[in-house]
Order: C-alpha cells, then sequence, then structure tokens
C-alpha cells in the first residue's frame, strides 16, 4: 500500500494502467529516464499504448540491448507513437518494421509544437496558434490564419494518462528538482499528465527543498518511488 | 579536386558570423562543433535543447563540475559562467518569441530560395525526424545552414527546385558547406566564399541550383577575434538613466502582485519624475496598494500606479484590478476613469498571466475558457473545443517592462524572492526593453545556474534600488 504519494515498487505505481493508456516519457539524450518506471511498463504487458516522448534511442530500461521504447514496440505493447524524433535516423529497428507493416501508427511533431501542446494541455488551453509550421509539411490539414505578427497555425492541446518522469528530488508532497537536462521535458509532461509518476533519486520530509527552487510543484506530481 | 573543409574549419566559418551580445541555437551535427571553435571567452551565448543557455565545449569530455547537461546531440557540455538551466518550453519559446538571434541547423538539403529539408529515410519517407530543425528554422533571426555540400553519392545537397514538403520556407541566409559559402539573397544564392584551391567552376559543377557569383569572391578564412569584444554591459546608474527613452505614449508593463511587495518602486518614482505622458500600463491592479494600505506604515501611502494616474501620464489601463475593493474608498486610477480621463481594457487575472506569456514566447492568440459566457467573452471568437467553450484571447507585448527582481548577476540573470516573482517573471520576455530593479548585482557565475528565473537573454537593463529606498511615501 502507498503511504500517502510513496510507493514501495514501480510496478505498484503503474498498477491502474490500462490498456490504452496515452503516457508521456520524460527523458533527453539519457537524462532524466525514469529507467524503472519503463521496465515496469514492459512488465506490466498492457498493451495498446500510445506513447508521447523525444528520446528514442537513449532512453535505456534494465539492461536490454535496446532502447525502452524499441521494447515495447518489439513486445507489441504500443499502438501509436508521438515524437519530434521517433527513432535514431537509419536505425528503426522494430519502430520502422512495425510502421512498414502498418502495425504502428506514428504522428511526428516538431519539439516546440510538441511542447507547447503539452502545456496547453497541462494548462487547460483549448489551442495556440503558433508561427512554426507555416509554410512546412507539418501546417497540412491544420487551420492557418492571419495576425497581426504573421501567420500561425492552430496547434492543439495533448493530455495523457499518465507521465513518466525522473527527477533529482521531491519531497513526500511531490513537490520536485532537477539536475540539468533532466528537467527537460518532465515539468511540462507533469502538467500534462492525469497521474504524473516520479522516479526520484531523493525523497525528503516536506519543508527540506527551498521552496523559491521547486520546479515542479507537487500538484503536479501524484506517484513517487525511489530511483533506488 | 582539391581538399575539402573539415568539421571544424567550417564550424569557425559559422562561428564567423556571430557577433558580440547575440544569443545562438544550435542545432545537432555539425553545427554543434560550434561550440567546441568558439574562444572560451566568446561574448556569445549558445542555447541547447539539452536544457543550457550559454554552454561551451566541454574541455574533457565530461561536465565535471556544475549540472548535468548536454548539447543538442547528447554530448556533455558545461555551463559558462553566467549560463543558466532552462526547461524545453522555455527553448521553444525563446525561440518562437524572437529571443534567438542565429540558429545553426543542419539540413539535409537547402534550396535556392533558403527553403530547408530536415533529415528523411530514402527508403521510408514517410518516416523522418524533424526534432528541433522546425522549430530553428522558424526562430533563428538568421539562419546558419552547415552541410556537406554533396550527399555521399555525389549528388548536389544545395537544389534549384523547393521540395512541396519543407521544414523551413525561405529561413536560410547563408549556407557554409565544405567547398564554399553561399549567401541567400531574394531568392538567388551568391557564391562569396570557396574552400582553398576550389573557383566558382569546380563549386558550380556541384551546385543543383544556379551561383552568382559575388564580384568580391574570397577563400574560406574564419576569424574569430571579434567575438572575444566586451559584452555591452546592462548595469545603469540610476533609475532616471534606465528609462531615459520612455517615451510618451509607450506601453509599458509593471506589476508584482498587489501590494508593494513585488513592484519595481523605484523605477516607478523615476517614472513619476520623467513626467512621460499617454501611457498604456499593462498591470495586476492598477494602483490599489495605496488605498488598501495592507502594511504601510501609519502617515504614509504605498507606491504604486497611482502616482502615474495622479500626475496625468496615464491614458490606458489592461488590468486585472482597476478599482478598488471598497466603494468609499476609490483608487485614483477609478476617479479618473469616471471622469472620462482614462481608457480601460478588463482582463481577468489568468487571462492576463496567459496573454503576456504569449507575447513573450511567440504565441499569436489562444483559447481560453476563462470568461467563457461572461461579460469578459463580448466581441471575442467563442469556439467550443472537445465540448468546452473557449475564447480567443491575444498576446500582449509592450514597449518597456519594469520589474522588480531579488538579485542578478551582470548578464542580466534574475532570481526573485517570493510573491515578487508573481507578474514579473511572465512579464519581463514580453516586452521589447525590460528594465530589472534588484537590490544587488553580482558578478557572472554566482547565481546557482538551475535556480535562475528569468534568464539575461530577457533582461535589458538592470538598476540597484538604492539603499534604505522605501516604497511608502
Amino acid at each position: 500500500m502507498p503511504q500517502g504519494k510513496l510507493y514501495d515498487t514501480p510496478q505498484a505505481a503503474l498498477a491502474d494502467v490500462q490498456d490504452g493508456s496515452t503516457i508521456l516519457v520524460a527523458g533527453f539524450a539519457g537524462h532524466g529516464v525514469a529507467e524503472r518506471l519503463l521496465v515496469a511498463l514492459l512488465e506490466g504487458g498492457r498493451k495498446d499504448l500510445t506513447l508521447v516522448y523525444r528520446d528514442g534511442p537513449y532512453a535505456r530500461a534494465g539492461s536490454g540491448p535496446l532502447p525502452a521504447i524499441e521494447n515495447l514496440v518489439s513486445n507489441g505493447q504500443v499502438s501509436k507513437l508521438i515524437s519530434p524524433i521517433p527513432f535514431s535516423p537509419g536505425s528503426g529497428g522494430a519502430i520502422e518494421e512495425r510502421w512498414q507493416a502498418g502495425r504502428l501508427d506514428i504522428e511526428i511533431v516538431p519539439q516546440g509544437i510538441l511542447v507547447e501542446r503539452l502545456r496547453a494541455g497541462g494548462a487547460g488551453i483549448g489551442g495556440v496558434f503558433l508561427p512554426t509550421a507555416v509554410g512546412t509539411r507539418f501546417e497540412k490539414d491544420k487551420e492557418k490564419r492571419s495576425f497581426p505578427q504573421g501567420e500561425a497555425v492552430l496547434e492543439l492541446p495533448l493530455k495523457a494518462d499518465y507521465s513518466l518522469i525522473k527527477v533529482a528530488a521531491a519531497d513526500t508532497l511531490g513537490n520536485a528538482i532537477f539536475d540539468g537536462s533532466s528537467r527537460n521535458w518532465a515539468p511540462v509532461m507533469a502538467m500534462a499528465a492525469r497521474i504524473t509518476v516520479a522516479e526520484a533519486g531523493r525523497i525528503v520530509e516536506p519543508g527540506e527543498l527551498d521552496p523559491e527552487a521547486i520546479i515542479s510543484p507537487g500538484i503536479f506530481v501524484n506517484r513517487l518511488v525511489a530511483a533506488g | 579536386m582539391p581538399p575539402r573543409l573539415d568539421e571544424l574549419t567550417m564550424a569557425r566559418r559559422a562561428a564567423s558570423e556571430l557577433e558580440p551580445g547575440q544569443v545562438v541555437a544550435l542545432g545537432s551535427g555539425l553545427p554543434v562543433s560550434v561550440a567546441a571553435v568558439l574562444p572560451p571567452n566568446a561574448a556569445v551565448q549558445l542555447l541547447s535543447d539539452g536544457g543550457a543557455l550559454g554552454f561551451g565545449a566541454s574541455s574533457d569530455g565530461h561536465s565535471s563540475t556544475g549540472p548535468a547537461l548536454s548539447s543538442p546531440d547528447g554530448r556533455p557540455v558545461a555551463l559558462q559562467r553566467g549560463g543558466a538551466v532552462v526547461g524545453l518550453v522555455d527553448w521553444a519559446a525563446m525561440l518562437r518569441g524572437g529571443h534567438v538571434d542565429v540558429a545553426v541547423v543542419q539540413p539535409a538539403r537547402v534550396s535556392a530560395s533558403g527553403d530547408l529539408l530536415g533529415w528523411t529515410t530514402a527508403a521510408t519517407p514517410g518516416l523522418f525526424a524533424p526534432g528541433r530543425t522546425v522549430d530553428l528554422s522558424a526562430g533563428g533571426r538568421k539562419v546558419i545552414a552547415m552541410l556537406p555540400h554533396t550527399g555521399s553519392d555525389g549528388s548536389p545537397n544545395i537544389v534549384a527546385d523547393s521540395s512541396p514538403v519543407a521544414d523551413g520556407r525561405g529561413c536560410v541566409n547563408i549556407i557554409i558547406t565544405d567547398i564554399a559559402v553561399i549567401r541567400v539573397e531574394s531568392g538567388a544564392l551568391v557564391l562569396s566564399e570557396v574552400a582553398p584551391g576550389w573557383s566558382y567552376d569546380d563549386v558550380a559543377a556541384v551546385t543543383g541550383a544556379p551561383l552568382v557569383l559575388d564580384s568580391n569572391l574570397k577563400e574560406i578564412a574564419p576569424n574569430l577575434e571579434a567575438l572575444n569584444a566586451e559584452r555591452a554591459g546592462k548595469l545603469f546608474p540610476n533609475g532616471p538613466s534606465a528609462i531615459a527613452d520612455l517615451h510618451d505614449g509607450a506601453t509599458v508593463m509593471i506589476d508584482g502582485f498587489g501590494g508593494p511587495g513585488g513592484m519595481a518602486h523605484y523605477l516607478l518614482v523615476s517614472l513619476r519624475d520623467q513626467g512621460t505622458r499617454g501611457l498604456t500600463i499593462i498591470s495586476n491592479t492598477i494602483g490599489i496598494a495605496r488605498i488598501v494600505n495592507f502594511g504601510t506604515p501609519a502617515g504614509k501611502l504605498a507606491i504604486d500606479h497611482s502616482i502615474l494616474v495622479e500626475n496625468g501620464q496615464v491614458a490606458k489601463a489592461i488590468a486585472t484590478y482597476p478599482v478598488s475593493p471598497s466603494a468609499s474608498r476609490p483608487s485614483t486610477f477609478e476617479l479618473a476613469y469616471r471622469r472620462g480621463e482614462v481608457e480601460l481594457e478588463l482582463v481577468p487575472q489568468g487571462t492576463l498571466a496567459e496573454r503576456l506569456r504569449a507575447g513573450g514566447a511567440g504565441i499569436y492568440a489562444f483559447y481560453t475558457p476563462t470568461g467563457a459566457g461572461t461579460l469578459i467573452a463580448e466581441g471575442k471568437e467563442s469556439r467550443v473545443i472537445d465540448g468546452k467553450e473557449y475564447i480567443l484571447e491575444q498576446a500582449l507585448t509592450a514597449d518597456f517592462c519594469l520589474i522588480r527582481g531579488h538579485k542578478a548577476d551582470t548578464l542580466g540573470n534574475v532570481v526573485y524572492k517570493g510573491t515578487s516573482r508573481n507578474f514579473n517573471s511572465v512579464m519581463a520576455p514580453s516586452a521589447r526593453i525590460t528594465i530589472v530593479e534588484v537590490d544587488e548585482v553580482v558578478e557572472q557565475g554566482e547565481l546557482d545556474p538551475e535556480l535562475i528565473v528569468t534568464p539575461g537573454i530577457y533582461v535589458d537593463r538592470l538598476v540597484i534600488r538604492p539603499e534604505g529606498f522605501s516604497p511608502y511615501e
């Protein structure tokens, strides 16, 4: 049984993940990857998942040879990927194979648009007009309008059931701080998911973190597991 | 054919396009080498989507001190003194909001009109990885494309026709390859420099688009000395000098939260003394602290926006709390409004914060549920998205922003104290000129890079609040 937000194991923290869940996976170049949670997701065997991530080639979990995302795809658990970089150039592996076989849907979204869609999802915004995609292949099928600043394209919010983030330290209320690059996607993913599970390098008592230094307030972090 | 330039020489040539004081966002691949060739004290700030603003190459391949940070391609980098750790939301906002002077990208192909295409697999063109390329192409005020002149099969990477699919449209200003430097000028490619031993004809033979020959064709010879220049200082001697160019009719953002704790009082008094008129003030309150008087010592009045209104300097307010909570004690602005002397645009507090953020983050407009079905929605587009009603709100920007920070370093990185973070931090990126009033200015590197709330790229001027200055008068 969890004590407050603190769960004994990553498996327990992800026990209610259902088939068909949308899951945000934080990480940048191997920083801030919630490895124990990704292993638990793999072991849990839930299927038909939609994964939103940036760090496909780097996010490793456990000792297997494959990155975690590719492991989950190989394991037949994933039906859709949303990513700016779905796989490392030239090494698509299982992701490319399944996509070609029509067994995997891939939505490719430029990084800055993806992060703003997540922020909109987390902040209750119904949509944002961004100039980024104008004139590119990413304006296809989207509403485009003129503003005093120029043309912009309507980008819709992205929300998820879960987000899996790695934090340097959290207090038991879920207030969290990060280390360097691991901040990257994590705070915005924490906002955009119904349930955010944080794998914490350190777990401390409330009051031990400098309140001016907290990046993700505990209201965005629902569950904690120790990074181990 | 003569040898082609190596990666580091290309990087040095790209770096010699930079000017002191610039913010430069790097893409992956060849652009990352720019970090390796910059002089150690170069007065530019490199931005990585790995969360580093103001980084340099890590000398030993490891980020031995400070936060664990990576370059755009995942290699460890070290922050320079005065660097800041940023999240990806910040990175995207810096690019989209026009805060990045130069973006350096490695596209797969560039067209004669400056369009670029990122990476696409030949075998499965439906799969590709725009990653950060689209954001960099759209966001950099100047875009430098670094790429090999030809593909591994010898085919040109610089082509005449734009592809119907592009990751950036008309965005490339200069192309730096392993044999040439080509400027993109109103739809024409101008060959301005060649690698040693290469001629116009040699380069034209492996270029898939017509090349105009620059009358002053040079050999590529990068020179980075100019980058060692001193940075322009941001610290002004006092309030009046920092706001001297704040002109009649300007739009000015100023507020902390409610009371006297969070406002740039010293700059407010400087603005009153300057007497600038016809101002549009964007703020949370427009002079409530002076009548609410929470915490005000007996016989004193809080300094707030009221002092500008009393002085006849304000033409319009865009604000959340324009009136006093007590009908018997109307605010100065309220009285001026009743007399028809000032205009008012009323904005709910959360919408104000979001409109300010949009202004600084390059979001032109957004749908918010706040105010739908109320007076606030009048005259605005309403739209149902996923069964919920939203209204369209526009971004807010300003000519000037007067900020109350706690501490800054000389680069303009700012930390706040308590409530003053509130509106100040969201306003800072949204004005053309942001002026920060702080208690203390420290040297670069003395603020913890993980704790910087407003990075210096958003801050133009610093003023130290005089010792003993009182927010009451």
